[in-house]
């Protein structure tokens, strides 16, 4: 019933293959991989049972399935596909063909570790090394997170101001395989949201002489790559205008960082995706010791929100950077560069601690996440203003 | 075919067009592929036999190009402007009847 709010348990991949039946794109092109596979299996009981008329297109490969998703999309569909890991990562190549061809795709990331050692355990690594492909990237806490941000990726990614790809991710297994509760809405309210009519540019016809992905040269490619940029500098304003809609229309919350208990906290904590969870968690228990501690969550990662991540950590003495990402050799962990970035040169900022946790599925419990905020008050207190470490494993 | 780029196409290139007035994407409006006559670099081209030609069209399934062309009796032809000069086709003729043959500038 319209209006009417249901509550259903739902593990992430549900929740997301769920939301995608709300939207019903015209076309799924897409390949099996843990911990993505239910997203996609959900999706083609959906298509097999007649309950969506999408077109499903079984591919031999991610590479052809995103490739399949920018034909698709040339042509005017709405679509959507999944993957993971070693897939999002055959997929690259032609991540930047959808971003360069301007089409608008949804893609769900059941974040895993790379290999190898193969493990197909949660690890936000393969969707953070996405950051340059010109594709707005979101971060997803829980399974209702993963069920708002499908159908919020449609609507910013299909905006007449953005056309730019958009992908989600939710953590393997922690949170792609939890049964959750989430809050559903109605085929009526994602219609109204992301109505099936909208503005279509330039597209594949048989009917009309048209040339998509010619050659350009020296004289021409700056120019088609500077539209991206200022596309995805709009992406900005439409991400939070949508979710801003997206608030009112659902009666949750929804913005591009979330900030918990920030706003007399001497130390904060930074995460994305299911570790801020814990973050939270952590910020009880410490709130309860009599510490002035506070969370910020990254929802929106590209664009990334310089400003309003300042605006957040201004005043903060010591920022815990909790980044479940893999990167080597780095000045910082993938995150904590971007943040070092947006509050390079600005007064009254924090020091910046970046822990790289969790590869792997490895989990950072609680009492070490304590820890680890005693660490960086340390570091800060010896007036180092920026470290990273790994912590949470055997030496 | 193809249509006539309107004069606002040329004025692009003219002109030199920077990113606020470009199409989106790189996209060109105006033209398929059939309008860009590629073949004008190759070092190579099909020369056809009509007389050995028997008509199997292997030429024409494996050209990567579409540049190979059928006639009114069922006779591969090789349209020129598309022709690379790859050669697959004379690999795949069984009979014998594609020679490639050097361009001389």
């Amino acid at each position: 019933m319209s209006g009417v709010r249901q509550v259903v348990g739902m593990t992430g991949d549900e929740a997301v293959a769920h939301a995608v039946k709300l939207v019903n794109p015209d076309v799924v092109a897409a390949y099996p991989i843990t911990p993505q596979t239910i997203i996609v299996e959900r999706y083609s009981d959906f298509v097999n049972n007649g309950e969506v008329d999408t077109s499903f297109i079984s591919v031999e490969s991610e590479h052809s399935a995103m490739s399949a998703c920018v034909g698709a999309s040339l042509t005017g569909a709405r679509v959507f596909t999944a993957t993971a890991s070693a897939g999002l990562a055959l997929m690259y190549e032609i991540l930047y063909v959808a971003s360069g061809m301007r089409c608008p795709i949804v893609l769900a990331v059941a974040n895993r570790a790379f290999s190898a050692p193969i493990n197909i355990h949660g690890e936000c690594t393969d969707q953070l090394v996405c950051r340059d492909a010109s594709w707005v990237s979101l971060f997803g806490e829980s399974a209702q997170e993963a069920y708002d941000e499908t159908i919020l990726s449609f609507k910013i990614a299909e905006h007449p101001d953005v056309m730019l790809p958009a992908m989600f991710g939710i953590e393997g297994f922690i949170v792609t395989h939890a049964l959750e509760r989430v809050e559903t809405l109605s085929k009526q309210q994602v219609e109204d949201f992301i109505p099936a009519s909208r503005i279509v540019r330039d597209r594949f016809c048989p009917d009309e002489n048209k040339t998509f992905g010619s050659l350009v040269l020296q004289d021409y490619y700056m120019e088609i790559k500077r539209q991206q940029e200022e596309a995805m500098q709009n992406a900005f304003k439409v991400t939070k205008d949508a979710m801003q809609e997206f608030s009112e229309l659902s009666g949750r919350k929804m913005e591009i960082i979330e900030k918990y208990q920030l706003e007399d906290a001497d130390y904060a904590f930074v995460s994305y995706g299911a570790t801020a969870g814990n973050a939270k968690a952590v910020v009880n228990r410490l709130r309860a010791k009599g510490e002035k501690v506070g969370a910020l969550k990254i929802r929106l990662f590209r664009p990334f929100p310089s400003l309003d991540i300042f605006q957040a950590l201004s005043g903060i003495k010591a920022a815990t950077i909790l980044d479940r990402s893999a990167t080597f050799g780095s000045p910082g962990s993938i995150v904590q560069t971007d943040i070092a970035s947006a509050l390079y040169g600005k007064e009254d900022v924090p020091s910046l601690h970046g822990y790289i946790n969790g590869l792997g599925g490895r989990v950072l419990t609680l009492p070490e996440i304590e820890e680890v905020y005693e660490m960086s008050k340390e570091y800060n207190n010896i007036g180092m203003t920026s470290t990273t470490d790994w912590v949470g494993y055997r030496k | 075919m193809t249509k006539e780029a309107p004069d606002e196409f040329s004025r692009w290139t003219k002109e030199k067009w920077g990113s606020s007035q470009l199409p989106m994407g790189g996209t060109v409006p105006y033209h398929t592929a059939y309008a860009y006559k590629t073949g004008d670099w190759s070092a190579f081209k099909a020369i056809i036999d009509k007389e050995k030609c028997i008509s199997c069209m292997n030429c024409y399934y494996y050209c990567p190009d579409s540049a190979i062309i059928m006639d009114d009796n069922l006779k591969a032809e090789c349209d020129m402007a598309f022709c690379k000069g790859c050669g697959i086709c004379s690999k795949h003729c069984p009979a014998d009847a594609i020679e490639m043959r050097r361009v001389t500038r």
